[in-house]
């Protein structure tokens, strides 16, 4: 029977390792800060293993063939993908995966009736990239990488990852090993990359999200953050936050919202968040 | 409907894009032997067109996946320091100006209370 023993969402834009120095001065010591505190609860939650939910910028699949969700199965994971890691300004990193439980997650979920592609490599852009550098540097951390559709046609419901992820907490505790696991988001605030509003950060939107994670109040994060509503915060980025949701399933009562800035030096809403009760 | 939900799936280009950035070859020929390439991709004349041009607005306007977009000037003009100063996001400037200019009126402000 697996653990579940962190849970935490940030966002994963580039410019956080890319051009981080171009950022406001403020927002970096924010965001340093921010990172900083996230490594700490981390480390102090003694994970075995680090599920990351992200989405696929259509560097995995083609856009004729979009699985809604895919999990990372090899035994050691190597990123960043060629032509990421200039963009990314990043080194290439090995990280331990665990295919014990990652192979458990596609069969079990498939028994469960949960569609889940697998890929023995995958590629690693900024959505898995910026998270391990700022949170898993030393690779001490073994890791599962979880992504999921949320930038192609049909774009699925905040519902949807929401069930998603009531799911996968369910079928992680009938996990036959004692391991303690942390989940970790990555993707959002609003943000539009390639839109016409490439540049916009929707403060109002971002800080009426997080508000209402700081509160704890699920019900209206369900019922009103709706597709429509994310969309309009910023096209085919502001969904990203649908890994949140998915991870908000594993969770019970307020978080903490560490930090936030309307960063359009890094062209993203820019937050980090820990909770600290989990679902039982 | 957001931006890239009006997006067209089953363009050619749409699928262009995927292999070039996977594959060092092709992305070398992409500086040397493009016209080549996207007729072996089968792009039509007018994703040819604006995707030659760099013309930001048209290839949205075609239905190129918008995230695919910034990853076609990336090709063009190098990944690396992709600030909102990099030549492939002036291109964006000057394709959407409106846009643009709420966005920087924001940075603008934000600078003003640090």
């Amino acid at each position: 029977m697996a653990e579940i023993v962190s849970a935490m969402a940030m966002t994963h834009s580039p410019g956080l390792t890319g051009w981080f120095d171009r950022g406001l001065p403020a927002h970096q010591s924010l965001a340093r800060g921010a990172l900083a505190e996230m490594r700490r609860r981390l480390t102090a939650a003694r994970p075995d293993v680090l599920i990351v939910f992200s989405n696929d910028h259509l560097l995995n699949w083609p856009i004729n063939n979009t699985p809604e969700y895919t999990v990372g199965i090899a035994a050691e994971h190597v990123g960043p993908a060629d032509w990421y890691d200039e963009w990314l300004g990043l080194a290439k990193y090995r990280v331990p995966g665990h295919p014990a439980l990652a192979r458990y997650i596609v069969n079990e979920g498939a028994r469960r009736r949960l569609a889940f592609a697998y890929l023995r490599q995958m590629h690693f852009d900024d959505g898995m990239s910026v998270p391990l550098h700022y949170l898993n540097a030393d690779s001490a951390i073994p890791f599962i990488p979880v992504s999921m559709n949320c930038t192609v046609p049909p774009i699925p419901t905040p519902e949807r990852a929401y069930q998603v992820g009531t799911t996968l907490r369910e079928m992680l505790r009938d996990f036959p090993g004692p391991e303690r696991v942390a989940v970790l988001a990555t993707g959002g605030l609003s943000h539009e990359p390639g839109g016409p509003r490439y540049f916009w950060v929707d403060e109002e939107f971002d800080q009426w999200f997080l508000g209402l994670l700081a509160k704890g109040d699920r019900d209206t994060l369900l019922r009103e953050c709706t597709l429509e509503r994310m969309e309009a915060a910023g096209s085919g980025g502001t969904a990203e936050l649908l890994s949140w949701f998915l991870v908000l399933a594993f969770t019970a009562g307020a978080a903490d919202v560490l930090a936030y800035m309307p960063a359009v030096a890094w062209r993203s809403g820019t937050g980090f968040v820990v909770w600290n009760e989990l679902a039982r | 409907m957001g931006n890239v939900e009006r997006c067209d799936k089953t363009l050619a280009l749409n699928e262009m894009i995927f292999y070039v950035r996977r594959d060092p070859d092709l992305r070398k020929r992409w500086t040397t032997d493009l016209e080549a390439l996207a007729r072996e991709f089968g792009l039509s004349e007018a994703e040819w067109t604006a995707l030659r041009d760099r013309d930001v607005r048209r290839l949205n306007e075609l239905g190129v996946h918008q995230y695919l977009i910034p990853q076609i000037l990336r090709l063009f003009y190098g990944a690396s320091a992709n600030t909102n100063s990099h030549p492939a996001l002036e291109a964006y400037k000057r394709a959407f100006p409106e846009e643009t200019a709420k966005a920087m009126a924001l940075q603008a402000r934000l600078e003003g209370t640090r």
